[in-house]
């Protein structure tokens, strides 16, 4: 390995550390089960592996040669977290091979959900790393926010984890917005922009919590560059990078793109509560400014259509789906989730933390092993 | 009632055990015990991750390969009495993991849950709803109330 190529670790693998601590799969640490290897010298994490697999379902193989509508639906049974977002990038697939317009109320709305289930990632993930850290009334204030969020989600899709809302051409006629709905989505942005801005503020202004989080799981800027981090883990080390920014989809509405310096857990937190208010931004932009018009373009026909890809931000980062259609039905499908890109900056923020930050500094990263865990081959060059 | 059911009665410990499914089902579990909407613990049911300490465990997802053993021995882990309840609808019956290919087996689900360790009490959603899962765990209760 030559100069320039080499990351910086501590650990060389050829130095033997004999302390190993291991955790998992199933541990009481972990909600997700998976299987985490600490090497440690005097209660110094000096190398970690994450290994995962534990979760294999096969969705990449069940989806083969499915009808598209049926796999579609499907896609959204990959993770519990950001379902809508799987099934939105399946869907713009489909969209893209078979050269669907689709309407631009259609397109709001589905902004609109996105942006939501971006609020309730963002404050999952707040509450348990507020968990981990040992500060379980933070925990118990944002998953009580939480249930704001939920509702309005179970308001607009009918249900309060799989919503279901995009169909190819549109969406399911239950997700149409009407003035009442509208305007309960604004009630709840209020109540959210002040609750999230509440909690904010109680947070940064907490000495015990900023002592306890600061210069913690540090991750630095090259690093996560090398290691092609992306979404909010990437750009709570500096770099401004948001795909929202080259979607069309978002090309009406003005939000910014947050980024922070440190790394640590605590500018990993603070990007995601930020993040969650410009969601709110982007969410009345959406509801207020809803043009007329129907909400499902019916007018298309199946034909075969080669590999077609598609990249959106889900919560987590750069999500990807791609598969080929024959004879209307899915071929060759691929879908690659943040998280395995988000896999080697959990190991490297481990690194140099104390042991009983490691989880907390795995957790920065907002892992989430299930949407994760299908066939992965890695290949040596 | 005995003096062992009344203190059990007034700490029922719930673990949850997550075998593959797709998270939905965990949040909302976690959500109906710790979100202070639904807040479980007022009814003195707690979340616990030692299964040496639970009373109750709440399995969800379709039991994947690679989970089954671990499963297996959460269970035994367990001290008796204790209740089981299948939450979610890949618990249930393998969910879209298993049935979407009609009668074609899988190689990845082992499950559903009750071919696995006996079940009492089934939770059925995709995702399960808070109050169900309450349901579920209150429907589970005599069990544990009326073993000795």
């Amino acid at each position: 390995m030559d100069e320039d190529n080499k990351i910086t670790i501590g650990n060389s693998k050829n130095q033997i550390i004999e302390t190993e601590v291991p955790m998992g799969t199933v541990h009481s640490a972990a909600i997700e089960p998976y299987r985490i290897r600490l090497f440690v010298e005097d209660e110094i994490v000096k190398d970690a592996e994450i290994t995962i697999g534990v979760n294999h379902r096969g969705v990449e193989r069940i989806m083969e040669g499915l009808p598209v509508e049926k796999a579609n639906s499907l896609t959204e049974k990959i993770c519990g977290i950001c379902s809508n977002i799987h099934l939105w990038n399946s869907v713009l697939v489909a969209e893209k091979a078979l050269e669907i317009e689709v309407p631009e109320r259609a397109q709001y709305i589905r902004i609109i959900v996105a942006e939501l289930e971006r609020l309730q990632s963002h404050l999952l993930y707040l509450a348990h790393g507020n968990e981990v850290l040992g500060h379980e009334t933070f925990s118990m204030r944002l998953f009580y926010i939480r249930e704001t969020v939920s509702d309005l989600l179970c308001m607009i899709g009918g249900n309060r984890v799989q919503y279901g809302v995009p169909v190819i051409g549109g969406l399911r006629p239950r997700a149409e917005l009407d003035q009442m709905r509208i305007q309960k989505l604004n009630e709840g942005m209020d109540l959210l922009e002040e609750k999230i801005s509440n909690f904010a503020q109680r947070f940064v202004s907490d000495p015990m919590i900023m002592s306890r989080i600061t210069g913690v799981g540090t991750l630095r800027k090259e690093d996560a560059l090398k290691l092609a981090t992306s979404g909010p883990t990437l750009r709570a080390t500096g770099v401004e990078v948001d795909l929202r920014r080259d979607m069309k989809e978002y090309d009406p509405f003005e939000f910014e793109v947050i980024t922070q310096d440190g790394g640590d857990v605590k500018s990993n937190l603070l990007v995601r509560v930020l993040e969650s208010l410009e969601s709110v931004k982007i969410i009345r932009q959406a509801a207020n400014h809803l043009p007329e018009g129907n909400i499902t373009n019916r007018s298309w026909d199946m034909q075969d259509a080669p590999i077609t890809k598609s990249y959106v931000e889900a919560p987590r980062g750069k999500l990807y789906h791609s598969y080929a259609l024959e004879d209307g039905r899915v071929r060759h499908s691929i879908v690659r989730t943040p998280s395995i890109a988000n896999i080697g900056a959990m190991q490297y923020a481990c690194i140099g933390c104390h042991i009983t930050d490691a989880q907390l500094a795995v957790v920065q990263c907002d892992p989430c092993f299930t949407c994760t865990d299908r066939a992965i081959q890695i290949i040596r060059l | 009632m005995s003096l062992k059911s009344y203190s059990r009665a007034r700490a029922v410990h719930v673990m949850l055990v997550y075998t593959g499914g797709c998270n939905g089902c965990d949040i909302e579990i976690v959500n109906c015990i710790f979100s202070p909407k639904y807040d479980a613990e007022q009814y003195k049911i707690f979340l616990t991750w030692n299964p040496r300490e639970a009373d109750v465990l709440v399995v969800t997802g379709p039991v994947t390969a690679h989970n089954e053993k671990p499963l297996k021995a959460i269970y035994d882990a367990i001290p008796e009495p204790k209740a089981v309840i299948a939450a979610g609808a890949c618990a249930l019956m393998g969910g879209v993991y298993k049935n979407i290919h009609g009668d074609i087996p899988s190689e990845e689900i082992c499950g559903p849950v009750d071919k696995i360790i006996p079940v009492d009490a089934k939770v059925p959603g995709c995702a399960v709803r808070p109050q169900d899962v309450l349901a579920g765990a209150v429907a589970a209760l005599p069990k544990l109330l009326n073993a000795d």
